[in-house]
C-alpha cells in the first residue's frame, strides 16, 4: 500500500504543482478574483447548480466540436461500408465521359458560324473573301470603326497600358473607369452608375446582390437568359406573369398581395424584373404602365435595357427617354455597354444607395478585374458621340423603317418585334389552316407534357404565377423551324447579306422561345444598303419557306 | 530611404532633364531618339551576334521605328523628384533598357534571376502554417468584439437620434429596406473604419509603380473627396506577374496596330456574328501555350468559370471543390445544379476520404452512382499563396477516375520554368489534366479568360456553354495583348518553308514549344526580343527570383507567411483587424510609398487578416529590398514578427539575397 503511494508520489506532486501554476496564472488575469469569488459563493449556496453548469459547459463544447460535414455522413441515408467494400465500389465505378464528340447537327451548327476577317462593321469581309452587308452585329449607332474613338483609345493605351490588372477594390479603379460611370449616370440622369466587365454577367450579379431568400420577384415569362440565371442564384420566391401582358402582371401582383396577407408574410423586398426591349423577340415593354403598377403595389423595378440602351429614344438613352418617364422611377436600370456603345461590359444605374450596395455585394464586380481602361474610354467617347449627334438615332430609326416596310409585307414570316426596335426577330409563320404536325406532340421543352397545376375555375384562363410555363403556350416545332431559318440565313449569305439565327441553349432556357432570325439594324448603313439587304432577306424567306409546302 | 533623383538612363550627360519632356522641340527629340536608336542598334548587334534564332525571314522592319520611340525613357507623368521613376544607380553604357523604369524596372544583374520549378521526386510542401501566440488570437477576438459592440451601440443611438441617416436601412412607406441594417452591419460598422485602404482611385499604368489619386475623408470614411494631388507608389498589389502592364514596348505596339486595323469591338457574341479571325488565331495560340488540343476564349475571367462550369456538370454529377476556391467557381457550380462537396484546403487526405465516401455512397438518398465527379482546384490560391498539390491529385485521379479542372487564374504565366503554370512547375503533362482554365488579366496584362482541353470537349463547350451564345466576344485590342504577350513568353519560330508537313506537325505538338509564325497575325509588329523569346525568359526568371527572395526574406525576418516559396502571391499574416489599416497606411505614407492590399474576413477566416503582396517581374531587387525594409520597420512597431525558424537581420538578408534564393528547400 505504502509502496504504491510512494511510487505515485511524483505524480501527485506534479498534479499539485500544475494546479498551483494554473491557479496563479488564473489570478494574474485581471478580474479573475471576482469570477473566483462568484463561483465559490454560488457553489457554497447551491452545489446542484454547479453540477448543472458543468454539464452545460461540456454540452456546449461538444456541440461546437461537432463538425457540420460529419452530420451528413451520419445521416439516416448513410450506409456503412468496410474499407474493402469501398475499394471494390471505387474500382467498379466508371464515370460518363466528360464530353461527347459533336454529332452531325452540332458540327454543322458550329461550322455555320460566320467568321469576320479584319474589322467588323456594316460591310465586313468574311473568311471566304466575300464582302457582305452586315445585319448581324450589334452596331446600332455605327460606332464600330469610329476614327475618333480609335485615336482616343491609342492615346489611353499609351498612358495606361491595356489591362487594369486588379479588381476595383484593390487598386483597379482607374480614374477613366470612374469617369465612364459618371458619364453613364449623367447621360441617363441617374445619381450614380456601376460598371461590370461583361454585359452578360451584369444582371446575373445585380439581382442576387439585392434579392435574397424570402424576397419576392415578379418576372416576365420571357426574360433573357442572364436574368434567368440571376433569379436562379438569388434563391428568392419568383412569380411569373405572361409575356409583356400588363393585365397578367397586375393579376399576379394582386395575388401575391393576397397570399402575403393570408399567410402573414413579413414585409420583404419585392421586385419586378423585366426587359426594356426583350432579347428574345424584340417586344417593347410598356414602361409607364409598369411604373404605375410598381408604385401602386410598392415594388421596385429592375429593368434590363441591354437591347434598348443606345438604340431607342431621341439620343439613345433608352426607354425612359422614349416614353419621357423620369429615370428615377426605375430603381435599377441595367444596360449593356457592349451592345449600346460597341465597347465591352455592362452597367447598373440608379441611386447612390443602389450603386454603393453593389460595390460590395455585386459578385462579378467584386471578384473580377476592372475593365481595361481603353475600353472604358471607348464607351465614354461613344456616349459623347450619341449626345452630340442626335441625327444618328434618327438615321437608325429610318433604317429600321426601311427594313420593316419590306419585311412586314412578307406573308410567310411574322415579326413580333416592336416597330422602333433596332433588333428585329423573324419567325416562321405557322400555317394556321393546317393542323399542327404530329411530331409537335413530342416532348419539346414547350410541349405541355407536364400538366399545369390545377387552378380555381375563376382564374382558369390565367396562367399559374408559380410556374414559368404559360397556360396556353404557343406551339411550334423548334427543330424544324431552326432548320428552315438556318436555310434562310445560308441563302441570304450566299447573296451577300450576313444575318444570324438567334442562338439559344434550348435545354437550359426556362421556356424555349420561338426560333427566330435576329437582325440588328445599324445607323452606319445607308438607306440603299438597308433596302437591298431587306430585299435579299425577303427573297430568301420566300424561296425557302415556299419550298417547304 | 534617400529619395535622390537620378539622371536619366541614356541622356545622363545632359544637364537639364526638363528638355526631354518637351517632345515638341523637333531638333531635340530627333537628336535624342537618334542617339538612343544608335545605342540600341549597337546593343542589339552585340546581343544577337551569335544567336541563330534571329532569322532574316521575319519581318522586323517595324521594330526599328517603334523601338526608337521606346528608348525615350521619359515618363510623361513622372515628377522628377519622385524616388521611383528613375533607377537609383544610373545604368552604364553597356546596359540598354527599352522599358520605362516606373513601369518595368531596370535590372541588369543576371544574378537576380531564378527558375521556378518543383524539384522532381520530392513531395510538394508549402510553408507549415504557424499559429501565432495565444495573446494575439485573444486580442484579435477582443478587438472584433469591441468594434461589434461599439457598432451596435452606435446603431442603437443613431436610430433614435439620427433617423434620417438610417432611413434607407429600415422599412418605410411600405417598402422593405433595400439593405437591412442587420445585413449591412459588417460593411457599415467594421469595413467603413478602414475604407481608406480599399478601392483607392488610381491612374496610369498599373506596372511596377502606380499613381494614386490622393483623397481625404472629412467624415470618417463615409465620403471620400479627391485632393487633386497624385502620389507615385511602389505597386506590390496588382496582378501584374510578368510585368506586361506596359504602355510602351512590343505588346503595346502590337495593340496599337490592332486598334488601327480592327477598331475596338467585334460587336456581338461568338455564335452570332462576333467571331473574328483574331479569335481563332488567339485560341490556337492559347492551346499551344498551355499544351492542350484546343481552347476557347471568354471575355471575362469571372465569367469563364461561371458560364462554362454549367456546361460541364449538371444534376446527377458531383463537384468536389477546395474550400478556398474562388467565388466564380462557386457561382458556376451553383448555376449548374450539380451537387457540391468541399474538402479542407489542399488537404489530400481529406480529399481522398471524401472521394471514398462519395463514390461508395453514390448520390444522396437514391444511392445511384454519380454520373461524373469533377474535382476543381486552383493552381495557385490567390489568398493563400499555396499551390494545388498536383502530383498527389494526379495519383488520386488515376485511382478514383474523377475529372480534374484546374483554375490557373493566378498560376498561368507566373509559375513554371516556361511560364506554363502549375503543371509546368511540377513537370506534369498538361494533357493529363482534363480541363485547364486560366485568365489573361494577371500575367498577360489583358482581360478575360480561357478554357482548354481536348478538341471534342472544347467544341462542345463552344456550343453548350453560355459563353458563345450569350456573352459578348472578346474585343480585338485585348485579343492582341494576349497574342503578343504569349508569343513573347514563348518566342516565335519562323514559318517552316522547307520542312516537311510531318516535322511541322511535330513542332506544333511539342510542348512547351515556341509560337509558330503561322498562328500569329501576319501584320503583327515584332520586336527582336519577342522573337527570340529573351524578353519572356527574362520576365520568367525575374519573377521567380523576386518571389522567392521576398518570400524567404520575410520568413527570415520573422514574419508568418503562408504558401509556397515560389509563389508570387505572398500573404503576410497580421491577425489583428486594427493592424490591417495601420499597416496599409504606414506603407502608403512612407517617404517612398508602397501600395499594398490588405484582406480580412469574409475573404479570409476571421482571425487570419493579412496583407497580400503580389510580386511582379517588373520589380527590381532594390524594390524587394525596399519592401523588406518597410516590413521590418513596421513589423517591429506592430509586433508582427511572431514566426518561428531561423532569423537573419535585415542587412544580412539584403546582402545575401542571391544565396538566400538559391538555398535548397528548408523548413
Amino acid at each position: 500500500m505504502s509502496t504504491t503511494a510512494s511510487s505515485l508520489e511524483p505524480l501527485f506532486t506534479l498534479v499539485a504543482q500544475s494546479y498551483e501554476t494554473l491557479e496563479s496564472t488564473f489570478y494574474k488575469i485581471p478580474g479573475s478574483a471576482v469570477i473566483a469569488r462568484y463561483v465559490k459563493s454560488s457553489h457554497r449556496d447551491d452545489p446542484g447548480r454547479t453540477l448543472l453548469e458543468v454539464i452545460l459547459i461540456i454540452f456546449a463544447i461538444r456541440t461546437l466540436l461537432q463538425s457540420r460535414t460529419k452530420a451528413e455522413a451520419s445521416g439516416k441515408h448513410f450506409i456503412e461500408f468496410s474499407e474493402k467494400e469501398i475499394g471494390e465500389l471505387v474500382d467498379e465505378w466508371s464515370p460518363e465521359p466528360l464530353a461527347q464528340p459533336l454529332n452531325e447537327a452540332e458540327r454543322a451548327e458550329l461550322d455555320s458560324v460566320p467568321v469576320v476577317v479584319g474589322p467588323t462593321g456594316p460591310k465586313p469581309k468574311l473568311a471566304n473573301g466575300k464582302t457582305v452587308l452586315n445585319l448581324a452585329s450589334y452596331n446600332f449607332a455605327g460606332l464600330a470603326g469610329n476614327q475618333i474613338i480609335k485615336e482616343r483609345c491609342i492615346d489611353i493605351l499609351r498612358r495606361y497600358g491595356l489591362g487594369s490588372c486588379s479588381p476595383p477594390g484593390f487598386y483597379g479603379s482607374q480614374d477613366v473607369q470612374t469617369q465612364l460611370e459618371q458619364d453613364i449616370a449623367d447621360f441617363l440622369g441617374t445619381e450614380d452608375a456601376i460598371l461590370y466587365s461583361q454585359a452578360f454577367s451584369t444582371i446575373s450579379s445585380v439581382i442576387p446582390a439585392f434579392c435574397k431568400r424570402g424576397d419576392i420577384i415578379v418576372a416576365d415569362r420571357s426574360v433573357n437568359f442572364a436574368i434567368q440565371k440571376g433569379l436562379q442564384i438569388s434563391r428568392c420566391t419568383v412569380r411569373w406573369y405572361d409575356h409583356n401582358d400588363m393585365e397578367s402582371l397586375q393579376h399576379v401582383l394582386e395575388s401575391v398581395e393576397k397570399e402575403r396577407i393570408k399567410k402573414n408574410w413579413p414585409l420583404t423586398r419585392r421586385f419586378i424584373v423585366t426587359e426594356g426591349i426583350f432579347e428574345h423577340d424584340g417586344v417593347m415593354s410598356d414602361l409607364p404602365k409598369l411604373i404605375e403598377l410598381k408604385l401602386k403595389y410598392k415594388y421596385r423595378l429592375i429593368l434590363d435595357e441591354s437591347v434598348s440602351f443606345g438604340s431607342v429614344g431621341r439620343t439613345g438613352r433608352g426607354l425612359t427617354e422614349l416614353y419621357n418617364v423620369p429615370v428615377s422611377q426605375v430603381d435599377m436600370l441595367v444596360g449593356s455597354v457592349a451592345n449600346g456603345l460597341t465597347a465591352t461590359g455592362g452597367f447598373c444605374a440608379g441611386s447612390h444607395i443602389v450603386v454603393k450596395h453593389q460595390r460590395i455585394n455585386g459578385t462579378s464586380y467584386v471578384f473580377s478585374a476592372a475593365m481595361p481602361p481603353l475600353m472604358t474610354v471607348a464607351a465614354s467617347e461613344g456616349i459623347s458621340v450619341l449626345r452630340n449627334t442626335p441625327s444618328i438615332l434618327t438615321t437608325l430609326q429610318e433604317n429600321i423603317r426601311v427594313v420593316r416596310a419590306i419585311l412586314d409585307k412578307v406573308d410567310c414570316i411574322t415579326i413580333p418585334s416592336h416597330n422602333a426596335s433596332a433588333v428585329i426577330h423573324i419567325n416562321v409563320r405557322t400555317p394556321s389552316s393546317t393542323p399542327a404536325p404530329a411530331q409537335l406532340l413530342s416532348p419539346t421543352p414547350l410541349s405541355p407534357a407536364i400538366p399545369a397545376t390545377p387552378l380555381s375555375p375563376s382564374s382558369a384562363k390565367l396562367s399559374n404565377p408559380t410556374s414559368v410555363r404559360p397556360r396556353h403556350p404557343v406551339q411550334f416545332d423548334a427543330e424544324l423551324e431552326e432548320r428552315l431559318l438556318q436555310d434562310i440565313v445560308d441563302d441570304a449569305l450566299a447573296q451577300g447579306v450576313l444575318i444570324t439565327r438567334a442562338k439559344r441553349l434550348r435545354d437550359q432556357e426556362l421556356i424555349g422561345a420561338r426560333p427566330s432570325i435576329r437582325l440588328a439594324i445599324s445607323a452606319a448603313m445607308s438607306k440603299k444598303d438597308c433596302e437591298k439587304a431587306a430585299n435579299v432577306i425577303k427573297t430568301s424567306c420566300v424561296k425557302v419557306l415556299s419550298r417547304r409546302r | 530611404m534617400p529619395s535622390r533623383p537620378s539622371p536619366m538612363a541614356l541622356q545622363s550627360s545632359s544637364p537639364q532633364p526638363s528638355i526631354f519632356r518637351k517632345k515638341s522641340t523637333p531638333a531635340m527629340s530627333s537628336a535624342a531618339s537618334y542617339l538612343s536608336a544608335v545605342s540600341e542598334a549597337d546593343a542589339r548587334a552585340r546581343a544577337h551576334g551569335g544567336t541563330p534564332s534571329s532569322t532574316p525571314a521575319l519581318s522586323l522592319s517595324s521594330s526599328v521605328t517603334t523601338s526608337s520611340s521606346d528608348t525615350v525613357l521619359d515618363d510623361p507623368d513622372a515628377e522628377f523628384d519622385d524616388a521611383l521613376s528613375y533607377p537609383r544607380n544610373p545604368p552604364t553604357s553597356e546596359q540598354v533598357f527599352t522599358t520605362v523604369h516606373s513601369e518595368f524596372g531596370h535590372c541588369a544583374n543576371e544574378q537576380y534571376r531564378f527558375m521556378s520549378q518543383h524539384k522532381p521526386g520530392t513531395p510538394y510542401r508549402s510553408y507549415p502554417e504557424q499559429d501565432p501566440p495565444h495573446y494575439i488570437l485573444l486580442t484579435t477576438y477582443l478587438s472584433y468584439l469591441l468594434v461589434i459592440c461599439l457598432g451596435h451601440l452606435r446603431d442603437f443611438v443613431g436610430k433614435r437620434f439620427r433617423r434620417s441617416a438610417y432611413r434607407h436601412l429600415l422599412a418605410h412607406d411600405g417598402y422593405a429596406a433595400l439593405n437591412s441594417d442587420f445585413d449591412s452591419f459588417y460593411t457599415r460598422r467594421l469595413k467603413t473604419r478602414i475604407d481608406d485602404c480599399f478601392s483607392h482611385p488610381v491612374t496610369g499604368v498599373p506596372g511596377r509603380t502606380i499613381l494614386l489619386l490622393d483623397r481625404y475623408s472629412p467624415d470618417y470614411n463615409v465620403t471620400m473627396h479627391p485632393t487633386g494631388t497624385r502620389t507615385r507608389g511602389l505597386n506590390i498589389s496588382s496582378y501584374n506577374y510578368l510585368g506586361f502592364a506596359q504602355a510602351r514596348g512590343g505588346c503595346a505596339d502590337a495593340v496599337e496596330a490592332c486598334i488601327n486595323r480592327y477598331g475596338v469591338s467585334s460587336c456581338g457574341t461568338r455564335l452570332e456574328g462576333g467571331s473574328l479571325d483574331l479569335h481563332e488565331q488567339a485560341e490556337a495560340l492559347v492551346a499551344k501555350f498551355v499544351g492542350q488540343e484546343d481552347s476557347m476564349i471568354c471575355s471575362m475571367g469571372f465569367a469563364t468559370n461561371s458560364t462554362v462550369i454549367p456546361a460541364l456538370v449538371s444534376k446527377g454529377s458531383l463537384v468536389i471543390s477546395d474550400e478556398f476556391n474562388h467565388a466564380s467557381i462557386r457561382f458556376g457550380v451553383r448555376v449548374s445544379g450539380a451537387n457540391v462537396r468541399t474538402f479542407k484546403h489542399n488537404n489530400m487526405k481529406s480529399l481522398e476520404n471524401l472521394l471514398r465516401e462519395v463514390i461508395s455512397q453514390g448520390q444522396p438518398k437514391t444511392h445511384r452512382p454519380w454520373k461524373k465527379i469533377l474535382v476543381i482546384v486552383e493552381g495557385l490560391f490567390s489568398m493563400e499563396g499555396t499551390l494545388a498539390n498536383l502530383p498527389v491529385i494526379m495519383e488520386l485521379k488515376k485511382k478514383y477516375k474523377f475529372y480534374l479542372f484546374v483554375d490557373e487564374a493566378h498560376s498561368i504565366g507566373a509559375l513554371g520554368p516556361h511560364g506554363r503554370g502549375v503543371a509546368d512547375y511540377f513537370g506534369i503533362n498538361p494533357r493529363n489534366i482534363d480541363i485547364l482554365m486560366g485568365t489573361f488579366t494577371k500575367s498577360f496584362g489583358a482581360a478575360g479568360g480561357y478554357i482548354s482541353g481536348s478538341k471534342a470537349l472544347i467544341d462542345g463547350l463552344r456550343l453548350r456553354a453560355h459563353t458563345g451564345t450569350y456573352t459578348e466576344a472578346m474585343t480585338p485590342p485585348v485579343l492582341m495583348q494576349v497574342v503578343a504577350s504569349m508569343a513573347s513568353i514563348m518566342g516565335i519560330s519562323p514559318a517552316p518553308s522547307s520542312n516537311t508537313a510531318v516535322q511541322e506537325v511535330a513542332e506544333l505538338e511539342r510542348h512547351p514549344g515556341t509560337a509558330p509564325m503561322s498562328l500569329l497575325p501576319s501584320w503583327m509588329p515584332l520586336s527582336p526580343a519577342m522573337v527570340d523569346g529573351s524578353d519572356g525568359q527574362m520576365r520568367l526568371r525575374r519573377i521567380a527570383f523576386n518571389s522567392r527572395y521576398l518570400n524567404r526574406g520575410l520568413r527570415r525576418l520573422g514574419f508568418i507567411t503562408y504558401g509556397c516559396a515560389d509563389s508570387p502571391v505572398i500573404p503576410l499574416l497580421l491577425f489583428n483587424p486594427g493592424k490591417m489599416a495601420v499597416f496599409s497606411r504606414m506603407m502608403r505614407t512612407r517617404a517612398v510609398p508602397i501600395v499594398v492590399v490588405v484582406v480580412a474576413y469574409p475573404a479570409t477566416p476571421l482571425v487570419t487578416s493579412r496583407v497580400r503582396f503580389c510580386v511582379s517581374a517588373a520589380h527590381t531587387k532594390e524594390d524587394m529590398d525596399m519592401v523588406l525594409t518597410a516590413c521590418d520597420e513596421i513589423g517591429d512597431l506592430l509586433d508582427l514578427k511572431q514566426g518561428q525558424g531561423e532569423r537573419w537581420p535585415l542587412q544580412e538578408i539584403i546582402d545575401r539575397a542571391v544565396e538566400l534564393v538559391n538555398m535548397p528547400e528548408d523548413s
